[in-house]
């Protein structure tokens, strides 16, 4: 346990080293001044707007964080051979792959938590500028803390993504598993669509295919709920619930494969 | 006790894209390395000796076989905190600075606080990195850094060390260094088990080598047996010997070979089987004056290459 | 080496429980996203025409299936009151991008047409995507030919249907039959008897198969419409009827005292209303 809390730090000082924090700067910098441009060009619907980018920018630069790093999370030691003094210490094999996992896992709840502080200070400032009755026709305040919950599974679905990223990274390298992490990615994100085309394929097989891949797959579309707070929708509870558990059942299976493939390998 | 022992330790790499086969890296090592001794594993490029190593630190698992590390198996993790391994080139993570690489080490072990820091800044001082521990080793020269890796291998104060070619990146002052070190080592009671293909540096440091090659253990013991078998004669220098005195001698047959060192001193070489007393007299009764008399052993290079060939052919 | 085996059972575990969890999913419906309307982030295709750079033809593939999942996905959906609010806009993002998509015109005004549920019934925007594609291809006969057919079938407007007849059978490539169906229309537009030839020059001359079984659909919903006209006649007569009857795709009619429907679950059904009980 010690050992896995030592490498997930060493993982969290690496991102910091490697100037990945410097992707809050690029968050702010793009809210701030898109939030500046609107002000110009259109008249009340800047907080919407704002909200969709805001947590459209935190779930995307979240995912670039969490497949690039990823990916290099193991693949990087082995290639680079940190890896043979690394296991040669009193370290199990899946401690540091579960360090390695939990130190991104740290590092994108920083980078989460900072763009979160950075989008609703947006947020507040943009309040100011509107007359209270103005205010009073939004579905939802400027700072509608109900917005964490999209931020919240937002966070798990990064941590699943992290998780995807980090598997292929024990057994592949950084092309082939940013490939295959982001595609997965995109047919997660297409999952109901998957269910629908049974009904649109004619053979049979094929709709068998679909229907097993939907149940497979990540379900990463399940995560979306940013349309809902923004608009100010109910997301009944049960829902996020099921949602979170559904993550981190995966993500436990994900790193338990991980481990899996790790303990064979040979450092050649 | 014996610091590592293995039992017919074999590793099969698969080889080739397409229709991969077996190569055999290392084939039914049986070795036997006793505790507090320096001992030296030997053989060329390609012999094994890397793969045999990371069998023991369990980066690669064995095909067949066993290995015990200080009468524990190889995989149990207990054990690596008395085991220090220095891998061949090493590398570590350039974003860190040498004192907090050996720092994160040190925390695998245990070590926290003052006593982590105190830990990491003693061994940087024992392998020669001064002030600039505090780059990022980024910036570090191979032999920098190969000093790093030495200092990692030592922030446990094992009981046994495994270094693979731990002379490799290093200027001769740097060698000689690490030498003492081993040395150091050894007189603290710790086991010295290094992979080398110098053979110099085992003739210096070692009690007891093994020589690998293609895959399989040529020959193990003591350096000292190994070699006092090979006596090959005896080396004679002798001043004031006069030409006369030469022929008379190599008449006899007594003398393989006369080098003139310079004005009239000679080095003779004696086969083994003229007992360098009787020669001796025989000059010195006209008129030479001894000037050194020593075995002439055969080198391990000799040894070496003797073997190695040996395998080949 | 125990301890790999409970790995391998935790596996195990873990991935029937992302199974079931995706099962437990299922059955709540999906994420919410599914129920509030679906979003159409650009709807200006001068916008979107920009934004996609050089990927325009691509991206016209994408929304091309956008718009198909749209339209299957709504049909297939049990929501009583469905919409098909975004299909408009996607096929005219799609043809925006790519202009000679010539099935996204054909096939989309087919979708357009098609009455609730089925579709989203608005003929008009039918008729406004199909002139689109004939300002891009004022050549091509087919896109007056559709326009046509839109006035015939759904605006029962027989005298422009015969017009747009006549304008297609003068473009070149134009089939022969083109100009007597102008004439037939004009002459007896709303008969069964001109609706059938409409459909079997469709059927015999479609080059897609779904076009095809289209038309071939029509023209069983026509002999189904005979049919009934028939049963209900006999039964005003007072006659047994010789068994249960049942219509071309072999779904028994439902005869309720003196009148006969179709099954609704037949796939001929709704039949098209309006002027066809006149013979």
């Amino acid at each position: 346990m010690r050992a896995l809390v030592i490498v997930a730090v060493n993982v969290f000082r690496e991102a910091v080293r490697d100037r990945v924090l410097y992707i809050l700067v690029a968050f702010a910098v793009l809210l701030i001044s898109v939030s500046f441009l609107l002000g110009q060009l259109t008249a009340g619907q800047d907080v919407k707007i704002i909200k969709d980018l805001g947590l459209a920018a935190i779930a995307t630069f979240g995912l670039l964080i969490a497949v690039f790093i990823g990916i290099g999370l193991v693949w990087k030691e082995v290639e680079r051979k940190s890896i043979y003094s690394l296991l040669s210490k009193p370290i199990r094999r899946y401690e540091f792959i579960l360090g390695k996992y939990a130190g991104l896992a740290l590092t994108l709840f920083v980078n989460v938590a900072v763009m979160t502080l950075a989008f609703y200070a947006v947020l507040a400032f943009l309040n100011t500028r509107f007359p209270a009755p103005m205010r009073a026709a939004w579905p939802a305040p400027a700072t509608d803390p109900g917005m964490l919950l999209a931020i919240a599974l937002i966070f798990v679905e990064l941590l699943l993504v992290t998780a995807i990223a980090l598997f292929f990274s024990t057994f592949s390298g950084p092309f082939l598993s940013a490939a295959l992490t982001l595609g997965l990615w995109v047919i997660g994100s297409f999952n109901a669509d998957l269910r629908n085309f049974e009904a649109v394929l004619q053979s049979p097989a094929a709709g068998w295919i679909a229907r097993g891949l939907y149940y497979v797959l990540p379900n990463f579309a399940a995560f979306d709920v940013k349309a809902q707070v923004v608009h100010a929708l109910p997301v009944p509870p049960a829902y996020v619930l099921t949602t979170a558990v559904y993550g981190v059942v995966y993500i436990a299976l994900l790193l338990t494969a991980s481990v899996l493939v790790f303990d064979r390998r040979d450092f050649k | 006790m014996s610091a590592i022992r293995t039992e017919a330790l074999t590793k099969h790499f698969s080889v080739g894209f397409w229709r991969r086969r077996p190569y055999v890296a290392l084939d039914a090592l049986t070795l036997d390395v006793p505790d507090g001794e320096v001992f030296g594993f030997l053989g060329p490029n390609g012999a094994g000796k890397t793969t045999t190593l990371k069998l023991l630190m369990q980066l690669i698992h064995p095909t067949s076989g066993r290995a015990e590390i200080l009468g524990r198996p190889a995989g149990d993790v207990g054990v690596r905190r008395r085991v220090g391994y220095l891998p061949e080139h090493p590398y570590f993570y350039d974003y860190l600075t040498a004192e907090e690489l050996l720092e994160y080490f040190a925390a695998l072990f245990g070590y926290a606080g003052a006593e982590r820091r105190r830990r990491a800044s003693s061994l940087l001082d024992e392998v020669g990195i001064g002030a600039e521990r505090r780059f990022q080793l980024r910036k570090f020269s191979k032999g920098m850094i190969q000093r790093v890796g030495i200092a990692q291998a030592l922030v446990n104060e094992p009981d046994l060390v495994v270094f693979d070619e731990p002379m490799s990146g290093l200027d001769p002052v740097g060698r000689r260094e690490i030498r003492e070190m081993i040395l150091r080592l050894r007189d603290r009671g710790c086991t010295v088990f290094f992979s080398s293909h110098v053979l110099s540096d085992a003739e210096a440091l070692c009690n007891r080598v093994a020589i690998l090659a293609g895959g399989r253990l040529v020959t193990s013991g003591s350096l000292a047996d190994m070699l006092a078998f090979q006596l090959r004669g005896w080396e004679l220098v002798v001043t004031g010997l006069t030409t006369e005195a030469l022929e008379h001698a190599r008449g006899l047959g007594r003398i393989t070979k006369a080098t003139l060192l310079g004005g009239d001193r000679y080095a003779l070489e004696l086969p083994l089987s003229t007992p360098p007393d009787r020669i001796l007299a025989d000059l010195t009764a006209h008129g030479a004056q001894l000037g050194s008399l020593n075995p002439v052993r055969e080198t391990l290079e000799d040894f070496f290459m003797r073997q190695v060939a040996a395998v080949k052919r | 080496m125990s301890g790999r085996r409970w790995l391998f059972v935790l596996l195990a575990l873990l991935g029937g429980g992302v199974i079931g969890l995706q099962a437990v999913h299922d059955r709540a419906g999906g994420p919410p996203a599914a129920q509030t309307p679906a979003m159409l982030y650009v709807r200006s295709p001068e916008a979107m025409k920009r934004l996609a750079l050089s990927y325009d033809q691509l991206l016209a593939d994408v929304y091309w299936i956008r718009t198909v999942q749209h339209y299957g996905g709504t049909k297939l959906s049990n929501d009583p009151d469905k919409r098909y609010d975004l299909l408009f806009p996607l096929l005219d993002l799609t043809t925006s991008l790519d202009p000679r998509m010539t099935v996204a015109y054909l096939f989309g005004a087919v979708f357009l047409a098609e009455p609730h549920p089925g579709g989203p019934g608005r003929p008009d925007q039918a008729i406004r995507l199909l002139e689109k594609g004939l300002d891009t291809q004022p050549e091509n006969w087919r896109f007056a030919q559709a326009i046509g057919f839109v006035h015939y079938w759904w605006l029962m407007d027989y005298p422009t249907a015969a017009d747009w007849f006549t304008r297609a059978a003068a473009l070149p490539d134009a089939p022969s039959w083109l100009t007597p169906l102008a004439a037939v229309t004009l002459a007896q537009g709303g008969r069964r008897d001109s609706s059938r030839r409409l459909w079997e020059e469709f059927a015999r001359t479609a080059e897609e198969d779904w076009f095809r079984n289209e038309a071939q659909r029509r023209l069983m919903q026509l002999d189904a419409m005979d049919q009934i006209d028939f049963l209900t006649a006999e039964l005003r007569r007072g006659r047994a009827l010789p068994g249960t009857p049942v219509d071309p795709t072999g779904v028994p009619y439902r005869i309720d005292g003196g009148t006969v429907s179709l099954d609704p679950r037949s796939r001929l059904s709704p039949l098209p209303t309006g002027p066809y009980t006149l013979q």
